[in-house]
């Protein structure tokens, strides 16, 4: 097992939440606490109040978690809601139809695995977001997790930014390629080395999607490892003091950075990190390694690179082979694979998986995954550890389950927020566009030719589905009670970071999908060769081809 | 004047509620229908003073013939999601449920009476 | 009188104020401990120090508390108001004022002060409440023991986590 394991105090710490959290639900349900008081407390416990029900919202701490804990969850989505979960662009897992007064039950369930819901919302310190490769890639500098779990425990219930203008979220990327959208977070923190081979961070602040989006600046190139919480603490009190709190819409740390300019934020951090008593705040170097050892060693075996039994299976079976083609990644390790699981079937609600699914990833993690399993912001999962000598039979166990869709990073890998059918924030629903356009492409061959095109679709501003760091963004805004889309092209959480730049007139539900497929057939016309993705093709042509495409009516307004 | 209905979560469940007149009900067609705004607010008012047993009451404009609330994020509340029609209140299926789901047109948004800021 | 807890020695009592609260355009009591806005106190607070009286200044979220540094050796207390709960600044102000400014005279919470916020007060260094929610000393010293552990560093100085495992 590759998970960091919880000792005692970690344990305890999740009891004790457990136990306030119970008691103040037992004050809210008697009057006690008004709804006003009780609000953060269980937000701060991930609990909302949505359209249906409440909703749970349950922290998969940094992505990772094993094949225990994902049956817990399974059990809980059939003992507590209607039978199935749905994963997040944070790596978190949500319970659509929870009720209050099971609420102090449910952590108690959690918290037996280790699973916990704390600060999964709130104006507080989020669950942070690493690259789900972590351990697993070759071209990584360290292990991420590694440093996410050490911002865990320093932002776990942190008296200081318990109360923050408003969230905050924090990703950690270890490779040259970034499976996290970092610098589309409030912190983002890329692991790198100075010229003398010392580990640090590069650091970037004030990146963010919603109403405004921003891709933060790097303030500082390097920062040594050893100071990370330190300087956090820095960043966050600048944030704590400076952040507005009278505009909700105005109260992240991107508005506070971009108004204040990157320069003379990074000043005001780099003084208030002076200041600070450092020496306290930072994890001495055998709290660090104790960390790193807890996550465990993986008891890789010594393989060749080429497994014959995969390659007799995959020439055998084309369906094996578009799999492998598709949705495998480069293991680190000779004669291993990472498998990404998509949940996004064609018809299917992107991101969702029922018990019974979750319940057949876990075994498959257990008996061939080094019970090792990670989420992705792009809301599918990932066994980062798999022989190539099983990938026949995982696959086949896949298959059985509806959970070996071929369709990584495809036009059919569609990242859409629960929306309007279930969120109360929502303008507009995403997953029927999302369930439109995917059924539209279903066709695997099809996805396949048009190769690397992400479509992100959001029902609000708040931009839960990513949209403005979509190649196709969506986002649903309400137009005289209708639903209508606005599409926007060009977007990147990559390393690549771009935002998504506003085609034209916001279109009605039943015109995305054509739409979509508009663009695609412009866009295949128009590549100057197949391995040019989308968004390069966007990018060297600019709109106006695309424009063009979707409202070829566009000349006579 | 427009037709409203009082609607809130239930603290416990957060499941969504309506005021029928004499008790809180579960689906939107056993609403009491309200044609005229005292008695409305007058029920929202007393509403508000239930703060253990719901969360957030409020008023939604209900169409001419009383067989939808206005808006589309109310229709929403009242049926359940669209990717699963087996839950929620539409899975009672029957000719009110239809009613709300054949429902045309919506003008307010929200379907809030007392709308929040909306930008233009 | 709104109650006044205090935590003496790792306990929570009800206590007496010593202090009167004077707004703005209000009369300075002629004798007693005055708390003053931070505005009064840096035109009027000068002399009711010289004078030897309790002096205390009052601190909105928005006022930087590294301002009163001169004067935090002859300050009996510094008030943080909580405008709403929610608004976390106070606690940053508590936090320096503990351990760069060095202050070890009384920090009090003042405003909208609820026990459901006593872990964090405590943490950041809080040694005074004045509760709005009509919470007791004993509902303050339930809130705030509910944790056995904490993960970071604070103002409280509580070894944390790691300095606990050190010693294991």
């Amino acid at each position: 097992m590759s998970l960091y394991a919880y000792d005692q105090i970690d344990r305890e710490m999740l009891a004790d939440r457990a136990a306030e959290f119970r008691g103040q639900v037992a004050r809210r349900l008697s009057g006690d606490i008004s709804e006003d008081q009780f609000k953060p407390l269980r937000l701060m416990n991930g609990l909302y109040l949505q359209l249906h029900a409440y909703m749970l919202r349950v922290a998969i701490p940094y992505g990772a978690l094993d094949g225990r804990q994902l049956r817990a969850l399974a059990a809980i989505s059939r003992d507590f809601d209607k039978g199935y979960g749905h994963f997040t662009t944070r790596t978190n897992i949500q319970f659509h139809w929870i009720r209050l007064k099971d609420a102090p039950d449910i952590l108690d369930r959690l918290a037996a695995v280790d699973l916990h819901a704390i600060q999964t919302s709130g104006n507080c310190i989020r669950n942070v977001t690493a690259d789900p490769y972590a351990g697993a890639t070759a071209e990584e500098i360290d292990d991420p997790r590694v440093w996410s779990e050490a911002i865990r425990q320093w932002s776990t219930f942190h008296p200081e930014f318990t109360y923050l203008p408003r969230k905050f979220k924090i990703a950690v990327t270890g490779s040259a390629k970034d499976r996290t959208a970092a610098r589309a977070h409030d912190i983002g923190l890329k692991l790198t080395r100075n010229r003398e081979g010392q580990l640090g961070f590069e650091v970037m602040v004030g990146g963010g999607m919603g109403r405004t989006p921003y891709l933060g600046p790097t303030i500082r190139q390097f920062l040594p490892a050893r100071s990370l919480l330190s300087y956090l603490t820095a960043i966050l009190r600048v944030y704590n003091r400076l952040g507005r709190r009278d505009n909700i819409y105005k109260a992240r740390i991107k508005i506070l950075v971009a108004s204040t300019g990157a320069e003379e934020f990074a000043r005001l951090v780099e003084a208030e990190w002076a200041a600070l008593d450092q020496a306290p705040i930072d994890l001495p170097d055998l709290e660090l390694a104790r960390i790193r050892t807890a996550f465990g060693v993986v008891p890789f075996e010594t393989l060749p690179a080429r497994s014959d039994v995969f390659e007799a299976a995959r020439a055998a079976d084309p369906a094996l082979a578009r799999f492998a083609r598709n949705n495998l990644a480069p293991h680190k390790r000779s004669g291993y694979a990472i498998v990404n699981i998509s949940l996004k079937a064609p018809g299917e609600t992107p991101g969702d998986a029922t018990a019974a699914q979750m319940e057949a990833v876990a075994a498959v993690a257990e008996r061939y995954g080094q019970d090792d399993i990670r989420v992705t912001h792009a809301q599918n999962l990932v066994l980062p550890h798999v022989k190539l000598d099983d990938l026949p039979v995982v696959f086949a166990e896949l298959q059985r389950h509806g959970l070996a869709t071929p369709n990584l990073d495809l036009v059919t890998d569609i990242i859409a927020c629960p929306g309007l059918d279930y969120c109360a924030l929502a303008n507009a629903r995403a997953i029927p566009i999302a369930q439109d356009i995917a059924r539209r492409f279903a066709a695997p061959d099809r996805a396949e030719a048009i190769g690397e095109l992400k479509v992100k679709i959001s029902g609000c501003i708040n931009a839960c589905g990513h949209h403005h760091a979509g190649h196709i963004g969506i986002l649903g805004v309400d137009k005289k009670g209708e639903e209508f889309y606005q599409l926007s092209l060009g977007g990147s959480g990559a390393e690549d970071a771009s935002l998504a730049a506003i085609l034209g007139p916001a279109l009605p539900a039943d015109q995305v999908a054509p739409a979509v497929e508009a663009l695609v057939d412009a866009y295949l016309g128009l590549r100057s060769d197949p391995a040019e993705r989308f968004l390069d093709t966007y990018r060297r042509l600019g709109p106006a081809p695309f424009k063009e495409a979707v409202y070829a009516d566009a000349h006579q307004a | 004047m427009t037709l409203q209905a009082l609607t809130a979560n239930r603290l416990l469940d957060g499941d969504v509620v309506f005021w029928s007149g004499e008790r809180w009900v579960e689906q939107f067609s056993d609403a009491h229908l309200y044609d005229d705004p005292e008695p409305a607010e007058a029920a929202l008012a007393t509403a508000k003073g239930l703060p253990t047993v719901l969360v957030d009451p409020y008023l939604i404009a209900v169409t001419d013939d009383g067989a939808a609330p206005v808006s589309f994020r109310e229709r929403i509340r009242a049926l359940g999601p669209s990717d699963h029609l087996e839950l929620g209140k539409q899975a009672e299926g029957g000719a009110a449920i239809a009613a709300i789901q054949h429902a045309h047109g919506s003008a307010l948004s929200t379907g809030r009476l007392s709308l929040i800021r909306r930008k233009p | 009188m709104p109650t006044l807890i205090r935590l003496e020695d790792g306990a929570f009592v009800e206590a007496v104020d010593r202090f009167v609260t004077v707004a703005a355009d209000e009369a300075i009591p002629t004798d007693g401990g005055v708390i003053l806005p931070l505005a009064r106190f840096e035109a009027e607070g000068a002399a009711l120090l010289d004078d030897g009286r309790p002096v205390g200044v009052l601190i909105q979220p928005d006022e930087a508390v590294e301002g009163l540094a001169y004067d935090l050796p002859r300050l009996a207390l510094v008030a943080l108001s909580f405008p709403k709960y929610r608004d976390g600044r106070a606690y940053s102000s508590a936090a320096l004022l503990r351990t760069r400014l060095g202050f070890a005279g009384e920090v009090r919470a003042v405003g909208d002060v609820l026990r459901e916020q006593a872990r964090e007060m405590v943490r950041c260094g809080f040694d005074a409440y004045v509760p709005s929610d009509g919470s007791s000393a004993a509902d303050w010293a339930g809130a705030a023991g509910r944790y056995r552990h904490v993960y970071q560093t604070a103002a409280d100085r509580r070894a944390p986590a790691f300095v606990e495992r050190e010693s294991e």
